[in-house]
């Protein structure tokens, strides 16, 4: 099976055997070239909170929902909110551009609870994916750390959402002991039946070798965040202003 | 409760503990199955100042506590259907990152810490109540710290080994946290937490 067969395919029946073999080679990062910068890689991702965002603003108008589950998935909507927020403060803070909402088409997603609990399961685990499929080409620590924290939620969203549908704990609650990268390509492929405007505004960026050599650049302070580096308005304004410093010992050298 | 076997283990510990400073979690991850000779020299100059290793063997000795926690849980029998249903892999799952971790370790040249002597506190196993609330809070604490050293890991690799980690832990703290009558969504983005501040939190628990 090969890895582009891997990520194609059903993960439910991948093994951790599999997962692992997948992860090791070099964890089926997205083609070089995906994205040039890490504001190419936030509007990636905005673009994808964009999608979650109206599905669940719109599923859970629904009415489809009640008791606790109607709790979960307002926190879900909550959540994918914020990180819609979060990232677009952050890329202008950046300097750069934010994506624009895409225009969405959820076909028959919201006839019963159960089309709406599933497609959100779908949405949660390519979310899951495409934030561990982008993170090495994050060059920006403090980015990579809020883009982590963001694909942990994600991750919980969709164990829940999994478990609420009662799906088998591993293989649908789970999806082994290893999470599994998703390709840009993949991801797209994916999303492209819900985006009735296509993602062609996302930056296609010139080549870049990977997160790793990028990675390993990144010497500066912001180490010293630790913590802190969430990506709301203050944190997005601090690392901003580090990026810069950086962007001109770059100049210097 | 979580007591090294032996004092020369302890001192392994902490000494990268300090090598690590500040921030901290564990981290774990694994470079799935075994990486390549030259994947793994490539691995090792950019994981320089042993800091990277060290991170691994902080998520080893958190990764074998989970394990450990998980298999005395289950053998007491207090689940059934559903909540069984749903523990059970957690336990293989904790069990596979101290494999892969420690196999990493090795890979790049480092040596693996020894499993630690765990005491738990009194009660922690006496019902499915404290099992699975302790649980949680293993989970969570997990959680937090391998998001604490996200911006610490030196080399791509160990990165993206240890956030896939770090997600199936977020799968489990949301899961945990619902079957005892908690938010399984308490952030929008998960917290992190320092190496310090989640020694702090076990100490009370080593001896």
């Amino acid at each position: 099976m090969s890895r582009r067969d891997f990520v194609r395919g059903e993960l439910n029946d991948i093994s951790p055997a599999q997962a692992l073999s997948a992860l090791n080679s070099r964890w089926a990062l997205a083609a070089p070239g995906d994205f040039a910068t890490d504001i190419d890689v936030l509007n990636y991702a905005l673009t994808l909170e964009y999608l979650e965002a109206a599905f669940y603003i719109q599923g859970n108008q629904a009415g489809l929902l009640s008791g606790t589950e109607q709790a979960y998935l307002a926190k879900i909507q909550a959540d994918e909110e914020f990180h819609v927020t979060a990232i677009t403060q952050t890329i202008q803070q950046l300097g750069g551009t934010p994506v624009e909402k895409p225009g969405v088409m959820f076909g028959d997603a919201f006839d019963t609870r159960l089309k709406y609990l599933t497609t959100s399961v779908t949405f949660e685990n390519v979310g899951v994916g495409a934030y561990l499929g982008a993170a090495g080409f994050i060059k920006d620590k403090t980015i990579l750390q809020a883009a982590a924290g963001i694909f942990g939620v994600e991750a919980r969203h969709a164990a829940i959402v999994g478990n609420l549908l009662g799906l088998p704990a591993e293989g649908g609650v789970y999806k082994g002991a290893f999470e599994t990268p998703m390709a840009k390509a993949d991801v797209l492929a994916a999303a492209s039946p819900f985006l009735a405007s296509q993602m062609g505004a996302v930056p296609a960026g010139a080549a870049d070798t990977g997160g790793g050599s990028a990675a390993a650049k990144d010497e500066s302070g912001l180490y010293a965040l630790g913590g802190a580096a969430l990506l709301g308005a203050a944190g997005a304004a601090v690392y901003a202003a580090r990026r810069n410093g950086r962007a001109e010992d770059e100049v210097a050298q | 409760m979580l007591q090294f076997s032996s004092t020369h283990d302890r001192r392994s510990f902490l000494k990268w503990a300090g090598i690590v400073g500040v921030g901290s979690g564990f981290v774990a991850g694994g470079l799935l199955s075994l990486p390549t000779m030259a994947q793994a020299q490539e691995i090792k100059a950019e994981a320089r100042d042993d800091g990277d290793l060290g991170i691994l063997n902080y998520a080893l000795t958190l990764e074998y506590l989970e394990s450990d926690f998980y298999a005395t849980g289950l053998q007491k029998g207090f689940l059934k259907d559903r909540e069984l249903e749903l523990i059970t892999p957690i336990g293989d799952h904790e069990k596979q990152h101290v494999t892969v971790v420690t196999s990493t370790i090795t890979t790049l040249g480092g040596t693996p810490v020894a499993k630690p002597k765990i005491t738990y506190p009194a009660g922690t196993f006496d019902s499915r109540d404290s099992f699975l609330k302790t649980a949680s809070m293993f989970e969570e604490l997990g959680v937090t710290a391998y998001h604490g050293q996200v911006p610490l890991i030196k080399s791509v690799d160990i990165l993206g080994a240890a956030a896939s980690i770090a997600g199936v832990e977020s799968r489990h703290a949301a899961i945990l946290a619902g079957m005892i009558g908690g938010n399984p969504f308490p952030n929008s983005i998960e917290k992190n937490a320092s190496m310090a501040d989640i020694l702090a939190a076990v100490k009370p628990l080593i001896s």
